[in-house]
């Protein structure tokens, strides 16, 4: 940051500046009065603001069709992870046609940066930035996101279904 | 036209299949003449009659058992009979109804190249063939023929017969070594090769059943009397397997050099149903197509063959009429291959199953445009890459079917039926 | 000695060397997966084609010998079409399951499509279908998927253990790797197939999803298994280390490495290490830090240390044993030192590859240093002695390797009849085997990867090892343990002096970090009211 100074004897006069100044906020204070629909502030916490639904807010960890997570711990969005919050523990699935599944995925939101790296990286629709924003917490573990919270929390109702379906692939022959 | 009868003179009586039948009508008299002369003498024979391997790739027999090491190195000689090129069944009829001739014949080649031990590769399907060499087999060991002592001249030679279990490959000579020796019939690198180390690592030497059967003429007459049949550089007589759609299909023997034309409208009598020709694979399924036109030029030897882009072959001649649809057939070929390929080399392994899978898509009305130039890309990329020719068996119907009948596999795909019989393939098989 | 020219390089080879042994041992590059220099030639990927002047047809390397004045090529436009097609043949039927595929980063496949391949393959067929995830053994897992059916595996199982448990099932392109029914994979060398496999079809069920290849990293040492001393490769990270791999010797141990030696890797990691010191004084436990443990015995013990007796074991390197019998023969005046043997009846046991009985490294090593030092007891003497309660300060060098000693408790148990017992070990010690003598230390010390050194093989051959990484810092080297036990002091040199600590930065520090002098160039300050 680089402060701007003029120097030279104009530079002096303050009191025509602090009258336009005001001149400004009295006017936009008028404007609002009349006018409370154009205010551009809301009233935050009783309003809310509602993003697009591009924006890049708290991951999402989507499930397929019978609910289970859709990740299949290849580990793409932890390695691609600028910030290297995402903490992923692989295990081996019964299933066969699964084989890989984690058992464990933590994204760490407190160093996490928003950038949509991990989204990108995904070959399975796994993971998804969501629209979501507020995430308040009492202490630092609460920020500490895993699975039940990634996946299942109480406002994606039972979780977001993937796009890419094992089924459909498998009929498909690729 | 005449038949030519150097080999099929006696084929048509029953008892030939005897040894009293076979001795009765000159047999093995040809044995005690070559156990007499010096084994040099017999291999300069065959090398002056230009007797060509029978098996398909036409190798000169006489230059091959030239490869053998001149040591006193144990060796081996083995008959191929696993006649496995669809469309051939020419082995099948000197199995069932000259086996002595077989056997004579490879009596004079063991003893001509120094082998005391031979084997009869016979395929797994060939059960009645099968049980009728076995028993002139026993036959021969009975009277001496075979066995140490042959014919009290101090020579010693064994033979067996070994069933093959049905792979196609197995006709490839490395791969049926691979499968005598008790493997998995896979070829194997060359070099070496065979005539160097083959079967059980020893000099080995593997000729066509017809191979070793037409030695017996050519000791017994002469390498100048053979070659006053076939042409200069492809001598003597061949076995043809005539099938398709000709009157009446069969084996002929006629001179090489016979132009096509003559063995299909006067041996085989013509086309069934008065239909005009339309195509004919004169080797065997892996020789490229002729259409009508070029039958018309072709005759029956190595090189004019070769100069009209196919070959001789195992001398399969398989007549196709204008009810066939080209695009069906194929479907036969690229699944035979694609089933037959021993999985061994990658290019091979994956490119017939590739190739099979377009074409059935093609067949079951999936095909895109593009589909026609991925088969002849992928057939090229096949050609000479893998250590067999089954490869290149496969590849070469592929590029000469399309680059011949483009129209039909165009039409194909883009109404996705057959130009010829006008249903598709689906309906055509339900 | 035939001359041949390979891309316009003029090399001189020996009779009978292969075009690609040729080219890789002169470091050229060339695409192959079936050849192995460890095994024969199979010849069936047809992936290292090379065209040679004269021969209007591309060839393949591994099966054609180099004979004089050969004109060999691998760059031509021709060559890179024939790869290009055998990469798409190998890829056409194999699954796209890199995600979950532990070869992934490591596999032979990418390699090769990154260099010849970035085409869009125009498979649009469907692809085979095999089994998927087949337990071959106890330690392999088969995915017949990804076989691209190299037969290296099964050469390995034919040549050079000799078992043949594996073959090629079926023909064409349903052919499937596999075991015969009751045969399952189970020799002592099965995790070799899962080094040479070229891609992920064969993985180790012990590493299998543990770790992203890419996330480790990777040093050479020497394998503490046996008195075989196979050169070998850990791959760790800052969480432990996660497997051994064998590293080309053509003296000691070829390509090749035992199943045994692999698992070794868990001794080190911290799960199983001593990490805290242990003091008990009559009944009193009490934990304290390493260094302060061995300060603290010279404190306590400094005049009974004379004349203690030593016990040491052959996992030991030339250079701890050096500074052990010095100090013992030197500074604490004793000649009391004892050759701990585990099962020594079975030291001369061989398996005909790499396996030895003698589970030592450093066996030849502590015998030549008894030799040196003209010392001569025999361990059932001081079994005895401690029998007898005759041992008043008694220091052993707890074996790192405690897989190799089984009775490792119970020896424990035996030597805490020694009035002062001061235990220098890498590996955990249980407080139950060490309640029986009067003072008792427990010291923790650095393992063979945390250290350099030098090991004696069966075959007299020395092989030294660097330091490969720290996963237990506060642990003590045994020099550092017995200068504080004699009342000296150790000092930790800086990371830029010596050059066993630069070995550290070249492992523990990635190539690509900006060095401070270079950020130092770099440095500039703001000033106010500038831009």
């Amino acid at each position: 940051m680089s402060v701007v100074q003029k120097t030279g004897p104009s530079s002096k006069w303050y009191l025509p500046g602090i009258v336009v100044g005001l001149g400004i906020t009295i006017r936009h204070l008028f404007q609002n009065l009349m006018n409370p629909k154009k205010m551009p502030t809301i009233n935050y916490p009783e309003e809310k603001y509602e993003y697009g639904p591009r924006f890049k807010g708290n991951h999402v960890l989507t499930v397929k069709k019978d609910g289970s997570l859709r990740c299949t711990a290849c580990m793409l969005c932890a390695t691609n992870c600028p910030a290297q919050c995402i903490t992923i523990v692989a295990s081996e699935h019964n299933d066969p046609t699964v084989e890989k599944f984690p058992i464990n995925y933590e994204i760490d939101m407190l160093r996490c940066v928003f950038c949509g790296f991990c989204e990108e990286a995904c070959p399975v629709d796994a993971i998804r930035m969501g629209p979501e924003w507020q995430t308040p917490g009492l202490n630092g573990s609460q920020f500490n996101y895993d699975i039940e919270r990634l996946a299942y929390r109480s406002n994606l109702k039972g979780g977001v279904l993937s796009i890419v379906d094992d089924d459909e692939r498998h009929k498909s022959g690729i | 036209m005449k038949e030519v009868q150097l080999l099929t003179e006696h084929y048509s009586k029953p008892e030939y299949r005897t040894l009293k039948g076979y001795q009765q009508w000159g047999g093995y008299e040809t044995l005690k003449k070559a156990l007499k002369m010096p084994p040099q003498q017999i291999i300069d024979e065959v090398k002056n009659s230009g007797l060509r391997g029978r098996g398909g790739a036409g190798f000169p027999t006489g230059m091959k058992w030239g490869f053998l090491p001149k040591n006193g190195e144990p060796r081996f000689l083995l008959c191929n009979g696993d006649e496995g090129e669809p469309g051939t069944f020419k082995d099948r009829i000197i199995f069932e109804q000259a086996p002595h001739q077989l056997i004579e014949g490879m009596i004079i080649s063991g003893f001509a190249i120094g082998s005391k031990k031979g084997y009869i590769y016979i395929r797994g399907e060939y059960k009645k063939p099968a049980a009728i060499i076995e028993a002139a087999l026993g036959e021969a060991y009975e009277v001496g023929l075979l066995g140490k002592n042959i014919l009290g001249t101090g020579i010693d030679f064994d033979l067996d017969v070994y069933w093959g279990a049905g792979a196609y490959i197995c006709g490839e000579e490395t791969g049926m070594i691979s499968s005598l020796e008790g493997d998995k019939g896979q070829p194997k690198l060359k070099p070496p090769f065979p005539a160097v180390q083959g079967y059980l690592k020893k000099p080995t030497i593997v000729n066509n059943v017809e191979t070793l059967a037409a030695v017996v003429p050519i000791i017994r007459d002469g390498a100048t009397a053979y070659r006053q049949f076939g042409t200069e550089k492809s001598p003597g007589t061949k076995l043809f397997s005539l099938s398709g759609n000709v009157n009446k299909p069969g084996n002929y023997e006629v001179s090489l050099g016979t132009p096509l034309k003559d063995l299909i409208y006067d041996f085989g009598g013509g086309i069934k149903g008065d239909r005009q020709l339309k195509a004919v694979i004169p080797g065997g399924s892996s020789a490229p197509v002729l259409t009508a036109d070029e039958v018309l030029k072709a005759n029956l030897d190595y090189e004019s063959l070769a100069g009209l882009g196919t070959m001789l072959g195992s001398g399969a001649v398989i007549v196709i009429d204008d009810s066939q649809c080209m695009v069906d057939l194929l479907g036969v070929l690229t699944h035979f291959y694609s089933h037959e390929s021993c999985g061994q080399c990658t290019p091979c392994r994956e490119g017939t199953g590739w190739l099979n899978k377009i074409v059935h898509s093609i067949l079951e009305g999936r095909g895109r445009l593009q589909d026609i130039e991925l088969l002849e890309k992928v057939a090229h990329q096949m050609k000479g890459k893998t250590i067999c020719a089954l490869s290149d068996a496969a590849a070469l119907p592929v590029i000469s079917f399309i680059t011949k009948f483009r129209d039909e596999f165009e039409f194909y795909v883009r109404e996705g039926r057959s130009k010829v019989k006008g249903i598709s393939h689906a309906k055509m098989h339900h | 000695m035939p001359k041949c020219t390979i891309n316009g390089k003029e090399i001189e080879v020996k009779e009978g060397t292969s075009i690609i042994q040729a080219m890789t041992e002169n470091g050229q590059r060339i695409a192959h997966y079936c050849w192995h220099p460890g095994l024969s030639v199979a010849g069936v990927c047809r992936l290292c084609m090379v065209e040679i002047e004269g021969n209007p047809r591309v060839q393949i390397a591994c099966n054609t010998m180099v004979t004089e004045g050969m004109k060999i090529n691998n760059t031509s436009e021709k060559v890179k079409e024939a790869v290009k097609w055998g990469l798409d043949f190998h890829l056409i039927n194999h699954p796209l399951d890199c995600p979950i595929c532990d070869q992934a980063g490591e596999c032979g496949l990418q390699d090769q499509y990154m260099e010849y391949g970035i085409y869009d393959s125009e498979m649009a067929e469907r692809k085979v279908k095999k089994h998927k995830v087949v337990s071959l053994g106890d330690r392999i897992v088969l995915d017949s998927e990804r076989c691209i059916l190299c037969s290296r595996c099964v050469r390995f199982t034919d040549e050079v253990t000799g078992t043949k448990e594996l073959g090629i099932f079926n023909r064409g392109d349903r052919s499937e790797i596999g075991t015969f029914e009751d045969r399952p994979l189970n020799n002592k060398y099965s995790i070799n197939t899962v080094d040479i496999c070229p891609v992920g079809a064969l993985t180790s069920k012990d590493f299998r999803f543990k770790q992203r290849v890419w996330y480790l990293k990777d040093g050479d040492t020497i394998c503490t298994g046996c008195s075989t001393g196979c050169n070998t490769k850990v791959y760790f990270n800052r969480e432990g280390i996660f497997r051994i791999k064998p590293r080309f010797n053509k003296e000691v141990n070829g390509y090749w490495m035992c199943d045994e030696g692999r698992d070794l890797y868990k001794v080190f990691n911290r799960e199983n290490r001593q990490i805290k010191a242990l003091k008990k004084l009559g009944h009193s436990f009490e934990e304290m830090l390493p260094g302060a443990a061995a300060k603290d015995i010279f404190k306590n013990l400094s005049t009974s240390l004379q004349g203690a007796s030593l016990v040491v074991t052959g996992q030991l390197s030339n250079e701890d044993l050096q500074k052990a019998f010095s100090f013992f023969t030197g500074a604490l005046n004793s000649k009391q030192i004892y050759h701990w043997k585990n099962n020594p009846e079975s030291w001369s046991d061989f398996d005909g590859l790499l396996l030895r009985g003698d589970k030592n490294p450093n066996t030849k090593g502590v015998e030549k240093c008894f030799e040196e030092f003209q010392i001569q007891t025999r361990f059932e003497d001081l079994e005895a002695a401690l029998e007898q309660s005759q041992i008043s300060t008694l220091v052993v060098m707890v074996p790192e390797n405690i897989f190799a000693y089984p009775d490792l408790s119970a020896k424990l148990k035996h030597f805490g009849k020694a009035k002062n017992l001061i235990l220098l070990s890498s590996s955990l010690v249980s407080l139950e085997d060490v309640r029986g003598g009067a003072h008792c230390w427990v010291v923790p010390m650095k393992t063979t990867i945390e250290k350099s050194g030098s090991f004696i093989n069966h075959n007299g051959l020395t092989q030294f090892f660097k330091k490969v990484t720290t996963l237990v810092s506060e642990a003590l080297t045994v020099d550092q343990a017995l200068t504080l036990m004699g009342g000296g002091e150790v000092t930790v040199e800086m990371p830029h002096s010596s050059s066993e600590t630069r070995f550290l930065v070249d492992y523990n520090h990635r190539s690509d970090q900006v060095k401070a002098e270079a950020y130092k160039k770099n440095e500039f300050s703001f000033k106010r009211g500038t831009l």
